[in-house]
This record gives structure tokens, C-alpha cells and sequence, in this order.
């Protein structure tokens, strides 16, 4: 928007961009104007909301029940504060990787990129303080028994925590205002700097993390030093799984903002250059996107285990329980994702590649139709949504045959092979457009055919075996099998491809700049996608708890104890999945204000290299 | 045949399988499932056709010249007239027929698993697994349990018929297999009144069972239930 | 109207105007505001077609002393404050294994009564140096909290309820009598809580 106004005058002519000429600044105007009247109304009704508290310590004050009530108050901002935390965590990790790979192929698009993308955080990360500390205050106000209880316990990795953002801040400073003066020899100490904010980034993730999971899984606090309590606290059950999912998720969140991102420049760009930018953007973003997200299901699988083998009471509400109805949501998600991330690499089959479509369309139909197969299993429950009718007529919830598709060996089975055709959608879109010239070409076809024949059987017969064994040899054998064996596959035809394609010839060239605007959109539903994941699964860990602040500790008397049904809970899901994409829209508007006066788009200067490789299959 | 029509056709001919088709073979399937397949199918449809702007013209030309009634003459005419009628009055019906009150309990979806209460998670079996127990465990099985679980454990018992949804047939996979003994325990002891809020509704006709059997009995009927059925209870390590 | 049919209103707006700005809109910017509104209004719409249920706190249980009828109702408070209030399940296990700390399966006919008392309120006193398992020697990570002092602070009755369950759970008869149950407004314990 904001910085292309200068071309969108000259462009006029083009009839179909006419309607683009958005008044962005007034939007933009009114909706900080909304925001501000938001903020500034919120501790009104808590001063109109409260009585003088009588009697006692106060263990909660409530602001506006019935009309906001504390508990959704401190579920948006929480939410905001965590999602813009994931952002800001998961885009050092994404512009580093940028970074090295820029400097490894020595592709100028890939520094511009990371650069582009750091400038965000500076103001993205005042926006996530700003939102934590106003979540502290909220806590404080609002839930003064378990913030008295949780600062008793935790009180030196609150010193801890303060001081990792000093570090972080200071790095962050450098980071960014070197980055131009870091060019050349000192690249080195730049790259030094851009993992020095890496590590502690991760520090300030893990440690709130262990203090959302000690409320989750609390461990007995014996006697002792303020610093033993604090680190036996510390180190719950629960702490190291919730810490590698969400790092993980956070590199996912980065990519796929990053693609929606570019699609939305995409679809407003006013000239060529542009378009031919981020549509390369987008690319990049997706590709990340797409290989965070495989070893995710994996690191929730840990988590799940662990919940389970903390207290199997928790791992049933979530799993079997009240809870349940959450996961087949998440499948419907996620599996909104798969195909999403898989249209657009078949998109980009189809458009960057002139003349691909007649020999591409029956391979990805076969695999539309697998993964459409695999979704369709993986969303059947296990207990059916019936009326008493419907219900009579199959003899209870379960459905005779289709029930069995709703346990866990099945639905293990359809995400290995979900993974696996995403993986053959990429390998196949690297491949495009190529022509083998090693001799031995053929050979490693047939090789990488039958890995992923094999791979595939195997997963099958063990998914139907699964069946047939008990539920802990399944879990800890076949399962455990199924992703070695995913992986495996992965971690042999990558290598296979990149060694074959070395030496191939490019039949045609990959065009960029010319994909259809369902591209940019289906780069956007990704990134929804993933922020409503986020915010649905934050809802079950949270909820899982159930009646208790610190769960089998210290219980929830408020009268906000009870988990809101799901329609519901979905509906503030929507809302907080909104406002974020309203507030990264925000950060990245303000952000591009201000740098563009120089370089003009960050595009222009460099469309003559972007037909140049350099992530592997961005040719 | 063009790309829409292949693609309407693959919709009825979807939507006629698991509606009439697969009832002839087993249980008919709710209708929350048949709108998921079909959602499935549609999605399919429209990903499959907009791969490439010559597929998507091929796909969604046809349906945007019919709405739009360009160049449309005679019976044509008359055919997109009714639809742009008939669907709003769909809408219109269904919102109605949404929230009219009506005789029909709502859909539900029960929690067949609910967690159990804490003193009962974790419970191992006090008695030894030993033939005598497992057969006098039996016994009591035929005695207490059998009338509506079935000789044969597989919920098929002389009086299941009386009852919806039906005794737990325990030789099926998804029941007692995805237990542990503690969770039979909690539901044999406590039986269908003694279920927590989480799950509800409750539809349970299970008896109280702590008035009548003591626990050591209980223990020996899930033993047997187990041993009879060919199934494992669930274990975590 | 219930509150699921406000949300579906809300929800069917949200996409119907999504839908309306999507076809009479030009602005792109808008447009992807229209489309993500559509897909956030579709999944919530989606939560709401399922049946709604919530999750209710369940309700405060008060144990009042006077009432206690026989040791069998005692220890089945004590088994409520043990997988509750006490915290003990946090860490021991009861007969499926190795649990963070030591199992209690019969512990109840392997300890006296005094001695169960003593290492609730005095867990350092005596610690058992051959608490032999199979194998390796286990690291239990957390050493035994005081269970009469904060933060968990169980009452004098409490304590004696517990006992009453471990005792009664391992096959022991509870040597725990009725009469030492502390009842308020009784000689000398005017000060002691009167509940459980």
C-alpha cells in the first residue's frame, strides 16, 4: 500500500488496477482510532466494574461482567501477546536462515529479504512488550491469588527473564541498525549477532514457557533456596515438549506470515518488478512454511505422551474427553493447510512453468485425490455427531464400519502419508522443467520410486496392523516406526534429487511474476490457517486444566472456573485470529513507511539476478 | 462434457454412494458425515479445476454464464429463473427449519470416554492374575454382567435389545482395549449415575454396582472381562 | 435466542458480508480482509454445528466431622485428600509403577500407623536407605515435602484420613479411631478446624 503510491498514480491506465487506488492511509487511520478508543475504554471498566474489595486478601476483581468479563479480557490480550510473541521469535529465526543463505549462494534477493523482514521486528517487538505488559497488569489486577502463588514459586526467573531482555533488546538494536554498516568483511560478527538473538530469544520463550507449564503439570516444591524451588518448578514434565513445539510452530508461523505477506503485496503490486518479487516471496515463505510444519505433528505426539504419562486424567479430557472435539477441528485445519501449501506448489507447476500442464495434471490429481482420501479419514470421528434417529439405526455413536477409522492407528497412518505427498508435490515441483543428463538418472528414478513404494506399504500394513496389537506396542513400536520410516524417505530422496538434478539441463525457464491471484490468496488462508491453529490448540493446552489455576494445586473459585463450549470458544478464536492479522498488517504497513525512499521497491534493484537459484527447487 | 458438469456429476454420483450406496452394506451414516465427504469432494473439485486458467475457465465459465443468464434462450432461461428462486427459499427453509421447535432431541455428541475422577486413574488391580481369579471372575461375569453384555462378552446379551445406545460390546477394539483396568473399575463401581459432568448426557444404564459386588469382585469380573474377550487392558509403559 | 444462534447470526453475517464485498469490491486490500473474514466466519460456523457442551467446575465438597459414621467413610474422604487436596498423586503411585517417588502399593501393611504420621510431618526423620528396586538404584528428582506446613498444609484430620486410606486400601484394618477425629467445640481443640 503505503509505499508504491508513487506508481500506482503513473498506472492508472491499466483498467483493472483502477479499483486498487485504496485510500490506505484513511483506513489505516480509522482502524488506529478504533484501537486507541479499545485500549483507552478497557481500564475505564475496570474502575466502573469494581467495588471496594471488603474483608480478606482479594483473590479476583472482575471488569464488566457480562459484558467482557475478566477472563476474556485476559484470554485476547494473552492471546495477542502470544501470538505476537511467536511472530517475533519465529521471524529472527526465519531472516537468519535468509541471511546465511544469502551469503552461502551469494544471492542478494535472500540479504534484501532478511533485512526487509528484521526491520519488522524492532516495532513488532514493542507491540509484543507493549501486549505483555499489559497481560502483567491485568494478571495482577485481576488474579491476585495465583499471581501471589506463581511469584512465590517463580520470583528468580522473573529477574532471570528481565535480564534476557536486556540481552535480547541490545543484540536486536545491533542486529538491525549493523546491518548496513555489517557488510563484507564484517558479515561474519553480523551473522554472530543474528544467532547471539537467536539464542536468547529462545531463552525468553522457554522460560514463560515454564511457567505456563508448571500451571499445566506442577511438580511438589519442596523446601529449599528461593533459586531451587524456582528451577524444581522450572523443570516439569510438561516444560521441554511445549518448548520444541513451539519453536517449531514459531519458525512455521514466520514462513507463513511471510507468504501472506508477500501474496498481499502480490496482489496489490502495481508493476512488474513487483510482482516478479513476491511472487518470489511467497515461494520462499511457503517453502519454509511447509518444512517447519513437518516435524510438528511429532512434537505434539511427545507433548500428548507426556500429559498422558504426568496424569492420564488431563491426557483423557483432551483426547477422549471434553476436550476431543478439538482435534478433529485441528484436522480440519490442518488439513486445510496441506492442501493449501500443496496448491500452491501445484500452481506453481502449472504457471511458472510454460507448457507443464499436460504433463503434470495426472500426477497431482492422483495425489489431490490421496491426500482428499487421507483428510477424509483423518476428520471421521470416532463418536459421531447423530440425532437419537441416526443413532438408533447404527446401534449406538460408533458407526460399524466407519468407526474404525476414527482411532488413533488410523489417523496416525494419514498424516505419514499426508507428509509424504507434500513431500512428492515439492520433489516434483524442484524436478519440473528439468531434463536428467547423468547416466545414472534413470537408475535413481527407479531407486526413488521404490523407497517411496516401499515406505508407503510399510506405513499401510502397519497402520492395519495397529489394529491388532495393544495400544502401548502400537504407540511405542509402530507408530514410532511409521515416522522413521516417513523420514527416512525424506532424508534419502532429498539428497537423491539435489545430487541428480546437478547435472540436468533446464528445459524451460521457471517465469516468475505471472501467478494468478488464488496463488496469493491460498498464501493467505495458509497463514490463517496457522494462527487459528495456534490459537485452538493454546485453547486446549489452557483448557485442560479444566477447573484448576495450577492444575491439582490450586483451584479456579472464580466465577469464570467453568471451559466455555466450543462454538463459543471457537468464535473468540476467530476474533483474536482477526485482530492479529489486522495487527501484523498494521506493523508491516507502519514498518514500510519509513525505508523506501532510497532503494525505491526492494524488488526493482534486483529483478535482473531473480531468475537465479538458490533454496532448493527455486529455480 | 465439460469440466463442471464432469465435476457435478462426481457430486450426485459421491453424494448417492454414501447415502443409498453403503447402507446396503452396513449402517446408514449420520448426516453431520455425508455433508463432511461431500465438502471434501467439492473442495477436491474446485482445487482440481483451478489449477490452470484453461481448467478454471472450463470449470467455473459454465456456472458464471448460467448465473449471469448471458446468452441464455428458451428452456435455459426458464432453468436459471428457478434457481435464482429456489435458492434463497432453500436458505430461507432451512434457517426455519433450523430453529423451529421441534419433537426430535437435538444431535448429540456423547463422550463415551470421559476422564475419570482422580482417585480412580492410576488404580492398579490388587488381585493376582491367576486361573482360579479369572475363572471365578468369569462366574460372576455370567451372573451379573452377561444379561446384557453377552455370554460372549460382545454386548449381545438376552436383554441388550431394551436398551439405547447398547451394552459395550468388549471384543470390539475401540471399547475396553483403549482402558485401563482403573477406568473399568470407576465405570463398573459407579455405573451410569455415578458418570461426572463432563460426560454428559449420560444415557446410561449401567448399575451402581459398588452396592451390591464388593471391590474384589469387581476386580475379578474385569480380569475376566479382559481374558474373555481376548482383549488387553491399556498400559502406559 | 440462545447464545449459539446469536454466534451463528454473527457468524453468517461476518461471511455474507465477507461474501458481498468479495463480489462488489475492488480494493484489494479490502478484498483479503473480506476473504479472511469469510474463513474465520466459516470455522467458527463449523464449532457451532457441533453440539455445545461445556465444562462445569464440580461442586465444593465439604466433609463435615461430626457426621462421619464409620472408618470406611473416613477413608474414602482420606482417598479424596489424597488424589486431591494432599497433592500426594502429583508424585506416588499406587500400584502401577514407577511414579516420580516411591510406590505405595501396601504401604499401608508395611509401615505402622505412627510411622506414616511421623514421615507426613517429619520427612527427613527416617529415610529408607534400602528402598530397593529392581535394577538400578532410582533418583527420586524431589525430595518430600513437609505435608502439615504450607503450601500444602493438611489438617491434623486429614493427615489421620489419609492414614485411613492407605490403610484401608492395602487390606489393613484402620487403626485409626473415630474418637481421635478432632471435632470442634470439644475440650482443647477450640482452636483446630473444624471441617476436614
Amino acid at each position: 500500500m503505503g509505499p508504491h503510491t508513487s506508481h500506482r498514480r503513473s498506472d492508472n491506465r491499466q483498467a483493472r488496477q483502477a479499483g486498487a487506488v485504496v485510500p490506505a492511509t484513511r483506513v489505516w487511520a480509522y482502524a488506529a482510532l478504533v484501537f486507541m478508543l479499545f485500549t483507552v475504554a478497557a481500564p475505564l471498566g475496570l474502575a466502573w466494574g469494581q467495588e471496594a474489595p471488603a474483608g480478606p486478601a482479594t483473590e479476583y476483581r472482575d471488569i464488566l461482567p457480562g459484558v467482557v468479563g475478566s477472563r476474556n479480557l485476559i484470554w485476547i490480550i494473552a492471546q495477542q501477546h502470544l501470538l505476537l510473541a511467536g511472530f517475533v521469535l519465529g521471524v529472527p529465526i526465519f531472516a537468519w536462515v535468509c541471511e546465511i543463505v544469502g551469503v552461502r549462494t551469494g544471492d542478494p534477493r535472500y540479504d534484501t529479504l532478511a533485512k526487509e523482514f528484521t526491520k519488522l521486528l524492532t516495532s513488532a517487538y514493542a507491540t509484543t512488550a507493549l501486549f505483555g505488559g499489559i497481560l502483567l497488569f491485568l494478571l495482577i489486577g485481576l488474579y491476585p491469588k495465583l499471581m501471589s502463588y506463581l511469584t512465590d514459586v517463580f520470583f528468580p526467573s522473573f529477574l532471570v527473564y528481565c535480564v534476557l531482555f536486556l540481552l535480547e533488546t541490545v543484540t536486536l538494536y545491533l542486529y538491525w541498525y549493523g546491518w548496513d554498516s555489517m557488510q563484507g568483511a564484517t558479515k561474519g560478527f553480523h551473522l554472530f549477532l543474528g544467532f547471539l538473538l537467536n539464542v536468547f530469544a529462545f531463552f525468553i520463550m522457554i522460560v514463560p514457557n515454564s511457567w505456563a507449564t508448571f500451571q499445566a503439570s506442577p511438580v511438589v516444591i519442596t523446601e529449599g533456596s528461593m533459586w531451587a524451588r524456582a528451577w524444581a518448578a522450572t523443570w516439569n514434565p510438561t516444560w521441554w515438549p511445549v518448548n520444541v513445539h513451539r519453536l517449531i510452530a514459531n519458525v512455521v508461523l514466520g514462513g507463513f506470515i511471510c507468504g501472506a505477506y508477500a501474496g498481499l503485496k502480490y496482489l496489490m503490486a502495481q508493476s512488474k518488478e513487483e510482482r516478479v518479487h513476491y511472487d518470489w516471496m511467497g515461494y520462499v515463505g511457503n517453502f519454509i512454511g511447509v518444512f517447519g510444519m513437518l516435524p510438528l505433528p511429532f512434537a505434539g505426539y511427545w507433548l500428548m505422551r507426556e500429559v498422558y504419562q504426568y496424569n492420564q486424567q488431563m491426557g483423557i479430557t483432551l483426547m477422549g474427553g471434553f476436550l476431543s472435539w478439538l482435534f478433529i477441528l485441528q484436522a480440519m485445519l490442518i488439513g486445510i493447510l496441506f492442501l493449501g501449501a500443496n496448491y500452491y506448489f501445484w500452481l506453481g507447476i502449472m504457471y511458472r512453468i510454460p507448457g507443464s500442464e499436460a504433463k503434470y495434471r495426472k500426477p497431482i490429481l492422483a495425489m489431490l485425490v490421496i491426500l482428499l482420501i487421507c483428510l477424509g479419514v483423518w476428520m471421521t470421528p470416532h463418536s459421531l455427531v447423530a440425532s437419537l434417529e441416526e443413532a438408533r439405526k447404527m446401534g449406538g455413536t460408533h458407526h460399524p464400519m466407519l468407526g474404525v477409522l476414527g482411532v488413533m492407528s488410523a489417523k496416525m497412518t494419514v498424516v505419514n502419508v499426508m507428509i509424504l505427498v507434500t513431500f512428492m508435490s515439492f520433489v516434483m515441483y524442484w524436478r519440473a522443467g528439468k531434463q536428467e543428463t547423468a547416466t545414472w538418472a534413470k537408475a535413481a528414478k527407479v531407486g526413488q520410486g521404490l523407497i517411496l513404494g516401499i515406505a508407503t506399504v510399510v506405513i499401510l500394513v502397519l497402520g492395519v496392523w495397529g489394529y491388532f496389537v495393544p495400544a502401548i506396542t502400537r504407540i511405542n513400536y509402530f507408530s514410532t516406526t511409521q515416522v522413521l520410516v516417513m523420514l527416512f524417505v525424506l532424508l534419502t530422496i532429498t539428497p537423491l534429487t539435489a545430487l541428480v538434478l546437478k547435472s540436468a539441463k533446464t528445459t524451460t525457464e521457471m517465469v516468475w511474476g505471472i501467478m494468478p491471484p488464488r496463488a496469493a490468496y491460498a498464501l493467505v488462508l495458509n497463514a490463517v490457517m496457522v494462527i487459528l491453529l495456534m490459537t485452538l490448540m493454546g485453547y486446549a493446552r489452557s483448557s485442560s486444566r479444566v477447573h484448576w489455576h495450577v492444575y491439582g494445586v490450586m483451584q479456579d473459585t472464580s466465577p469464570y472456573a467453568y471451559s466455555p463450549a466450543l462454538g463459543y470458544a471457537a468464535a473468540f478464536m476467530s476474533l483474536n485470529t482477526f485482530l492479529f492479522c489486522l495487527m501484523v498488517a498494521f506493523i508491516f504497513w507502519v514498518a514500510s513507511l519509513g525505508g523506501e525512499k532510497k532503494g525505491g521497491a526492494p524488488g526493482k534493484a534486483r529483478v535482473k539476478e531473480a531468475v537465479r537459484p538458490a533454496v532448493a527447487g527455486a529455480r | 462434457m465439460t469440466l463442471a458438469m464432469k465435476g457435478a456429476v462426481l457430486l450426485v454420483a459421491v453424494f448417492l454412494i454414501v447415502k443409498f450406496g453403503l447402507p446396503l452394506i452396513t449402517a446408514p451414516l449420520p448426516m453431520s458425515l455425508i455433508w463432511l465427504y461431500l465438502f471434501l469432494t467439492t473442495v477436491g473439485i474446485v482445487v482440481y479445476g483451478t489449477l490452470s486458467a484453461e481448467s478454471t475457465e472450463a470449470l467455473l465459465g459454465p456456472i458464471f454464464r448460467f448465473l449471469g443468464g448471458e446468452g441464455l434462450n428458451g428452456s435455459a432461461k426458464l432453468a436459471r429463473l428457478a434457481v435464482l428462486v429456489l435458492v434463497p427459499l432453500l436458505v430461507g427453509w432451512q434457517t426455519y427449519s433450523e430453529l423451529v421447535p421441534s419433537s426430535q432431541p437435538p444431535a448429540e455428541n456423547r463422550t463415551i470416554h470421559p476422564a475419570p475422577p482422580g482417585e480412580f486413574v492410576g488404580l492398579a488391580n490388587p488381585v493376582p492374575n491367576t486361573p482360579e481369579n479369572v475363572m471365578m471372575g468369569k462366574g460372576l461375569f455370567s451372573a451379573f454382567c452377561s444379561p446384557c453384555h453377552g455370554a460372549k462378552f460382545n454386548g449381545n446379551g438376552p436383554a441388550s435389545d431394551g436398551f439405547n445406545p447398547p451394552p459395550a460390546n468388549f471384543v470390539d477394539p475401540g471399547t475396553i482395549a483403549q482402558l485401563q483396568e482403573s477406568y473399568l473399575f470407576w465405570r463398573i463401581k459407579k455405573g451410569g449415575v455415578g458418570l461426572n459432568v463432563e460426560g454428559h448426557p449420560w444415557k446410561s444404564a449401567m448399575p451402581r454396582w459398588e452396592v451390591e459386588l464388593p471391590d474384589e469382585w469387581i476386580w475379578k469380573i474385569i480380569m475376566a472381562e479382559y481374558a474373555g474377550s481376548g482383549q488387553k487392558p491399556r498400559t502406559w509403559e | 435466542m440462545t447464545e449459539v444462534q446469536l454466534l451463528q447470526t454473527i457468524g453468517l453475517s461476518v461471511v455474507g458480508l465477507g461474501g458481498a464485498i468479495l463480489l462488489f469490491v475492488k480494493a484489494r486490500f479490502v478484498r483479503v480482509v473480506a476473504f479472511v473474514s469469510i474463513v474465520l466466519g466459516g470455522f467458527t460456523l463449523v464449532a457451532l454445528s457441533i453440539p455445545q457442551m461445556a465444562s462445569l467446575p464440580p461442586g465444593v465438597e465439604k466433609f463435615d466431622v461430626a457426621s462421619i459414621k464409620d472408618k470406611k467413610e473416613l477413608a474414602s474422604i482420606g482417598q479424596k485428600i489424597f488424589f486431591g487436596k494432599g497433592q500426594c498423586a502429583l508424585c506416588h503411585t499406587i500400584g502401577t509403577g514407577e511414579g516420580r517417588c516411591p510406590d505405595l502399593k501396601g504401604i499401608g501393611s508395611k509401615l505402622t500407623r505412627d510411622f506414616m504420621y511421623e514421615s507426613l510431618t517429619q520427612p527427613q526423620a527416617y529415610v529408607y536407605k534400602d528402598y530397593e528396586h529392581v535394577g538400578p538404584a532410582k533418583f527420586f528428582p524431589a525430595k518430600m515435602p513437609y505435608i502439615n506446613k504450607k503450601p500444602i498444609g493438611l489438617s491434623k484430620n486429614e493427615i489421620l484420613a489419609v492414614i485411613a486410606f492407605l490403610q484401608n486400601m492395602s487390606g489393613e484394618e484402620v487403626t485409626v479411631e473415630l474418637s481421635e477425629i478432632e471435632v470442634p467445640g470439644s475440650a482443647g481443640s477450640a482452636s483446630r478446624r473444624g471441617v476436614l
